[in-house]
């Protein structure tokens, strides 16, 4: 039988800044989710696995990924669970112990995006579209709304960059652990 | 347009905010560049010469947060040291997701001590706390109210919008600062200026699916239907939002017998007050809003 790692809570309390404790399972989070129907774990089950040491499981789930930060969640918490801090906190420690994501799309959108960051400082959104698509294998998928987008002028053909790029290169070694 | 020589010349230049410093955002330069044409043209409309931050970068976004939140916070920063360094002390922000992230670091970098340390070794410089980051709507102070109500020369009567305030636009607080109900209500009361009827309704602040309508599409099309038809049940002909990526999504995704207009309320703003761009900005809407428009006479 695995083992549970009982240090997971402070540890991911340590990260986020905020104690899980408190959580009655009210469920008021996971009732108010816009993502939870794609979730393989409601938010407030995550806070009772992590309370369970459940640390591989909760590493590997999709929940962790699929969240998108809305604060629908802390906002309804009646003890204030800061639980978007908390999955921030989870998939800052997943990729810093080499776990594979439950949601490889989803860290992919949030790798091509941080890349286009340090490359220019600024987001190019059409190199940023393309980039993820190889990156997925998704060619085909929502060529419609692309073009569409483009059609209408709402993506800008060229990009601008910053002029201090060496800042911006020197904050991405925190990232990506260039110095490290 | 009300012609600026017949405005009281102590409205025209109020010296204290004559000059507004903005931080753009990356969408404001491409799929949102009508949000921040019409912003700025609201700006001028109220007296106000608008100036971009030098050399600004990306605040990081969701992608960042949501990786680590060091570089978040370091992304975040270097456009804080960015106001200080070029003699800032209001930051007006266009975007609500920008606004949110550059408070969240501006908050830890001033009581967080450590964290200051580390964009100190990245950048060379520590951040001392002195900007005061607005959301861009701020402009609008009580005094300016008036002058921009005197504006609205083409009262926008026909339109029924409900008022989409997204995720980020008043939550989390104790980030963005303002009193929420208070907040929402007084933008209420200043949409109402521009002469529409605006619908209640309880889906405000449903998340729109954000950057999942690029990963999960079909997540974010039921969002968007979900919201869309709660907006047609209000009796809304049209939504307005406060948010590129909100604007984008609820335009976008969704199937097409829900379709609605979604303005952003700056677009609306340039409409009544008859600003000259404003018909160019309708042609970038991926639903078009002219046939609303026309059936109402406001064009």
């Amino acid at each position: 039988m695995k083992k549970n790692d009982n240090g997971f809570l402070n540890q991911v309390e340590d990260k986020c800044g905020h104690l899980l404790g408190g959580c009655f399972h009210c469920m008021a989070c996971s009732s108010g989710c816009p993502a939870v129907e794609i979730m393989d774990y409601y938010p407030n089950q995550i806070i009772r696995m992590i309370q369970f040491g459940m640390k591989e499981e909760v590493l590997k789930s999709k929940t962790i990924w699929v969240c998108v930060g809305c604060y629908a969640c802390v906002a309804q918490c009646p003890n204030r669970i800061h639980i978007p801090h908390m999955m921030d906190a989870l998939r800052e420690i997943a990729l810093e112990e080499g776990v594979e994501p439950g949601e490889p799309d989803i860290w992919a959108f949030h790798r091509e995006f941080l890349k286009q960051v340090d490359k220019r400082g600024r987001v190019y959104e059409l190199e940023f579209m393309m980039r993820y698509k190889l990156a997925t294998g998704s060619y085909f998928n929502d060529v419609g709304a692309g073009l569409k987008m483009i059609k209408h002028g709402r993506l800008e053909l060229l990009p601008t960059k910053v002029r201090k790029l060496k800042e911006i290169r020197s904050m991405g070694d925190y990232f990506d652990g260039r110095k490290r | 347009m009300v012609e600026k020589d017949k405005l009281p010349e102590n409205q025209i230049f109020n010296k204290e905010h004559s000059r507004l410093y903005y931080y753009p955002g990356c969408s404001l330069m491409s799929s949102a560049r009508e949000l921040g044409e019409s912003l700025f043209a609201m700006a001028k409309l109220v007296g106000s010469w608008v100036e971009e931050l030098k050399d600004w970068n990306c605040c990081g976004s969701s992608p960042a947060h949501s990786v680590n939140q060091d570089y978040a916070l370091l992304l975040a920063g270097r456009n804080l040291i960015l106001a200080e360094r070029q003699g800032i002390d209001d930051l007006y922000v266009t975007c609500p997701s920008c606004f949110v992230r550059l408070r969240t670091a501006e908050n830890t970098l001033r009581h967080a001590p450590v964290k200051n340390d580390i964009l100190e070794e990245a950048i060379g410089k520590r951040y001392d706390g002195t900007v005061r980051l607005k959301f861009f709507l701020e402009v609008l102070t009580d005094s300016r109210r008036e002058l921009f109500k005197d504006a609205v020369v083409n009262p926008l009567k026909g339109l029924k919008p409900v008022l989409y305030f997204g995720c980020l636009l008043t939550r989390p607080e104790w980030i963005t600062g303002f009193d929420v109900l208070p907040y929402e209500a007084e933008l209420r009361s200043f949409v109402d200026s521009l002469g529409v009827e605006t619908k209640r309704w309880g889906y405000a602040k449903q998340c729109c699916g954000a950057h999942l309508a690029v990963t999960k599409p079909e997540l974010a099309d039921t969002q968007v239907d979900k919201i869309r038809d709660q907006a047609k049940r209000s009796g809304a002909n049209c939504i307005i939002s406060f948010c590129p990526l909100c604007q984008v999504n609820l335009e976008l995704r969704g199937s097409k017998d829900t379709r609605l207009p979604v303005f952003y309320i700056s677009e609306l703003i340039g409409l009544a007050c008859k600003l000259k761009n404003a018909g160019s900005w309708l042609k970038k809407h991926l639903v078009d809003p002219i046939p609303l428009l026309e059936e109402n006479k406001l064009l």
